[in-house]
């Protein structure tokens, strides 16, 4: 299977991260070095910190200290477009997408723009075609690839809850990232959904992408992910193998708590 | 019939005016109130260049959309830190701030007396002078417009911006330089109407202030709303209806300042009967949602 | 020596005005979320409303006073469950509003030019002399007009802070959403917004008239220098726009002293960019809502 991309997947990194809102501290000293391959999980009570792990490790928070690499190259005080071409391509807990345009047409607007080598080439009608072609293929491969292809001529608002969170998995692949970070892929849909998410998002992962999603259903986790990662109160409590993790009694005190 | 054919090249350039302010707003999203303020530019341009200072009509339009594009760039980056409201605020301003250079800077513009004798231009050997002369050339201007602006609302310029549009973060999470895109949209904008100024000016040979004021802005930007933001012949049939329509009466013999306001009254009615009861316009099919 | 006193004495007159302005603007801006427009059209109404009353009916001051303040609560009460709340109730979006707002005051501004002319009209019945106060000449009018900023400015400032609805406001103006859970019934609290909003405008609006001239471009004028005043104080702070206007009336004198008048305006709108470009939450003002991820 086509991986769907040509960016390589990034040793992406953060270190003593710490950032704070009016005065809450959401995220204190977070260092993590994520592997490059595979799939982390994130998880943790609410207000933990994680969804601001993803907004700093994807450019659209600015950490009050510490800095974020990728590959090596520090990308702490990046713009988000320029982390995401570098192949960091994330999910929004409010599933985002843009409704008014078709489904093909915001996997389409995902992939990467490609490169003009003549500023000019733009106006070319037949390179357009041709760029356009090349876009479309990779925009319905994605949709197959999420279990989307049906619905692709359809309005993205008019999509089920469920639908949408495959719509935002297909623009990720569809971009050709290599790097997917989800602010809960699977929460709030039915079971039969969730399983055919929890497939997508396996298949991802063996096409090569690294995967870091954040979750609560400790289910899922425990079917998808190789490592976890346990967020509380802003600091990363635990962090190893899944099921070593889960099992770990410091972890399920955070969560009752 | 030198009326009706006046009041088509008027139909024309304001044609130009709304479809080149369309890519900005109905397609991005973008309310901008500084329309005028490009189109003053190039009409400006123009008629110092070639009014006062006998330039031939080329150096009067290119340094008319040089000006313009380049200023265009402030409203770019007043688009970097403004969220919508207090965007439209800015460009609000800008447009004043223009305004009123144009009304004071009496050295340049001569203020309110405004810039009389601008030559009719020659291009490509054929000087225009006739009111069709006028009429083609606006005619081909608009094609122009029409067609660059249905170039960037399509293919993968067109959906980014289209996205722009609805949720700039989502855009930029998929590697996409907002602000590239929203320079561009702006700089060609800006553009046509300078274009559109620079016809005038030769047009009718007399420029002053008033002609680009706020108040045209306003025009303007409720001849696309009116007409159908993000539609490819709304822009053109707002500007047909509110540059058209406000003429009729004028034959309806009242006084004129009678007939002022009260095509005020309706122009404004009609602003906010369009909001209420058709948002996407007559001829459009994209509402502003928040 | 006397020329500096005059231009702070201009300033201080001017400035008043302003910050009244910038609070009831602010105010709106603050609750409702958009800039509307029509405030100019309901002052310019307000205005011509008391010379209708006053001086062509012939009622007395207070009477004339209280029917203009009262036109202009009922107008902006009318946009806002006319036009506004059921755009708002659509899902329309700000710019939407924004064209609606300014539709409403091209209507109501062509309205007031219909009925009146444009020829420019006198609220005051005759000259009253000047006093000299620090060295600096004003009359007793343009006492008047500071005093009644001034308290008007204050009175609103105390309410928001101490009444119940006033309480109940600046909920509404931090975050519409939390409020609305928290109980406050925010429909009601935009329509008493937009009813006090446009009381004051009508206040601010008759005070000007009686010290200058009227013309039915008025509002526009005053609008422009509600919303610099509102913006570069910060709309969500009533001391923000107080100094806020002070600052843009005495800014403004001290431009006149050093360019032709006709620059005077154009100041005011650079400062207003300058100020959207470097601190567009203004001086005082909250930080701007920013896309929440």
């Amino acid at each position: 299977m086509n991986s769907g991309g040509n960016v390589a997947t990034g040793q992406l990194q953060c270190e003593s991260i710490s950032k704070s809102f009016d005065g809450v501290e959401a995220l204190r000293d977070v260092t993590i070095n994520f592997p490059a391959y595979g799939v982390v999980a994130v998880i943790g009570p609410n207000g933990a910190g994680k969804t601001t792990l993803i907004n700093v490790l994807s450019g659209f928070t600015r950490p009050d200290s510490g800095s974020v690499w990728l590959n090596g190259l520090e990308i702490t005080d990046w713009l988000p477009y320029k982390i995401a071409r570098q192949g960091v391509v994330r999910t929004f807990q409010d599933v985002r997408i843009a409704s008014e345009m078709s489904v093909l047409d915001n996997v389409m607007l995902a992939c990467a723009h490609p490169r003009s080598t003549a500023w000019f080439s733009d106006l070319i009608p037949n390179t357009i075609r041709a760029r356009e072609q090349v876009i479309r293929r990779s925009a319905e491969e994605a949709l197959r690839f999420a279990q989307l292809h049906d619905e692709l001529s359809r309005r993205a608002g008019d999509l089920s809850y469920g639908q949408r969170k495959l719509l935002t998995l297909a623009c990720c692949f569809a971009s050709g990232a290599g790097t997917l970070l989800l602010d809960e892929p699977i929460a709030g849909v039915y079971p039969e959904m969730a399983l055919q998410i929890a497939t997508v998002l396996r298949e991802m992962s063996k096409c090569g992408k690294h995967i870091v999603f954040i979750e609560h259903d400790i289910a899922c986790v425990r079917r998808l992910a190789d490592e976890v990662i346990v967020l509380a109160e802003g600091k990363v409590i635990a962090r190893g193998e899944t099921a070593e993790v889960l099992a770990r009694h410091e972890v399920m005190e955070a969560y009752l708590d | 019939m030198d009326y009706v054919l006046h009041i088509l090249v008027m139909m024309l350039i304001y044609s130009i005016l709304s479809v080149s302010l369309d890519l900005a707003v109905g397609h991005t999203g973008l309310v901008s109130l500084a329309h005028a303020s490009f189109y003053g530019v190039g009409a400006y341009a123009s008629a110092i260049l070639c009014g006062l200072m006998g330039f031939s009509f080329w150096v009067g339009i290119s340094a008319g959309i040089v000006v313009a594009a380049l200023m265009s760039v402030g409203l770019s980056i007043m688009s970097l830190r403004l969220s919508e409201d207090y965007f439209a605020i800015g460009t609000f301003s800008f447009g004043l701030v223009v305004s009123s250079v144009l009304t004071n800077w009496l050295s340049v513009t001569r203020g309110p007396f405004g810039i009389p004798g601008v030559p009719p231009p020659i291009i490509f050997g054929w000087t225009v002078r006739s009111q069709v002369g006028y009429l083609v050339a606006g005619a081909t201007v608009l094609a122009m417009a029409v067609i660059v602006v249905r170039h960037f609302s399509s293919h993968q310029f067109g959906r980014v911006i289209h996205c722009i549009r609805e949720d700039e973060v989502l855009a930029q999470s998929f590697g996409k330089n907002t602000l590239s895109f929203k320079v561009t949209v702006f700089a060609l904008g800006a553009c046509f109407a300078a274009v559109a100024g620079s016809l005038y000016a030769h047009y009718i040979s007399f420029v002053d202030p008033t002609s680009f004021s706020i108040n045209e802005s306003i025009l303007i930007l409720s001849i696309v709303i009116v007409g159908g933001p993000a539609s490819r012949f709304g822009p053109i049939i707002g500007a047909i209806l509110l540059v058209g329509v406000p003429e009729v009466l004028r034959f309806a013999g009242l006084p004129f300042s009678v007939a002022a306001d009260l095509r005020q009254i309706l122009y404004g009615g009609v602003l906010v009967g369009i909001v209420l009861f058709r948002p996407q316009g007559i001829a459009g099919n994209y509402e502003f949602r928040r | 020596m006397s020329i500096g006193v005059q231009l702070v004495a201009n300033g201080i007159v001017a400035g008043s005005a302003y910050s009244l302005l910038g609070i009831s603007f602010g105010l709106i801006y603050s609750t409702a979320r958009f800039f509307h427009f029509a405030y100019g059209g309901i002052y310019t109404a307000a205005a011509y409303a008391a010379y209708l009353t006053f001086v062509v009916l012939h009622l007395p001051f207070g009477l004339s006073l209280a029917l203009a303040v009262t036109c202009a609560a009922c107008l902006g009460v009318l946009c806002q469950t006319m036009v506004y709340q059921p755009l708002r109730r659509r899902g329309s979006g700000p710019a939407s509003l924004l064209v609606a707002s300014l539709g409403l005051f091209v209507v109501m501004q062509s309205v007031v030019s219909l009925g009146f002319g444009d020829a420019t009209r006198v609220l005051r019945s005759g000259g009253l002399g000047s006093v000299a106060v620090f060295g600096a000449l004003i009359t007793p009018i343009q006492i008047a007009v500071i005093v009644t900023n001034l308290v008007m400015c204050a009175v609103v400032w105390l309410a928001v802070q101490f009444t119940r609805i006033g309480r109940a406001t600046r909920a509404v103006a931090d975050d519409v959403e939390l409020s609305r859970i928290a109980g406050v019934n925010v429909e009601r609290v935009i329509v008493i917004v937009f009813a006090v909003g446009s009381a004051l405008a009508a206040v601010a609006a008759i005070l000007a008239s009686l010290d200058t001239d009227m013309r039915p471009t008025m509002g526009f004028e005053a609008l422009l220098m509600g919303v610099v005043a509102a913006v570069i104080g910060g709309t969500g702070s009533i001391p923000g726009a107080f100094v806020g206007g002070m600052f843009l009336g005495l800014a403004q004198q001290i431009g006149v002293w050093r360019l032709p008048t006709a620059w005077q305006d154009a100041i005011a709108f650079c400062l207003l960019i300058l100020c959207l470009i470097f601190r567009p939450q203004g001086v005082f003002g909250l930080p701007l809502r920013r896309t929440r991820i």
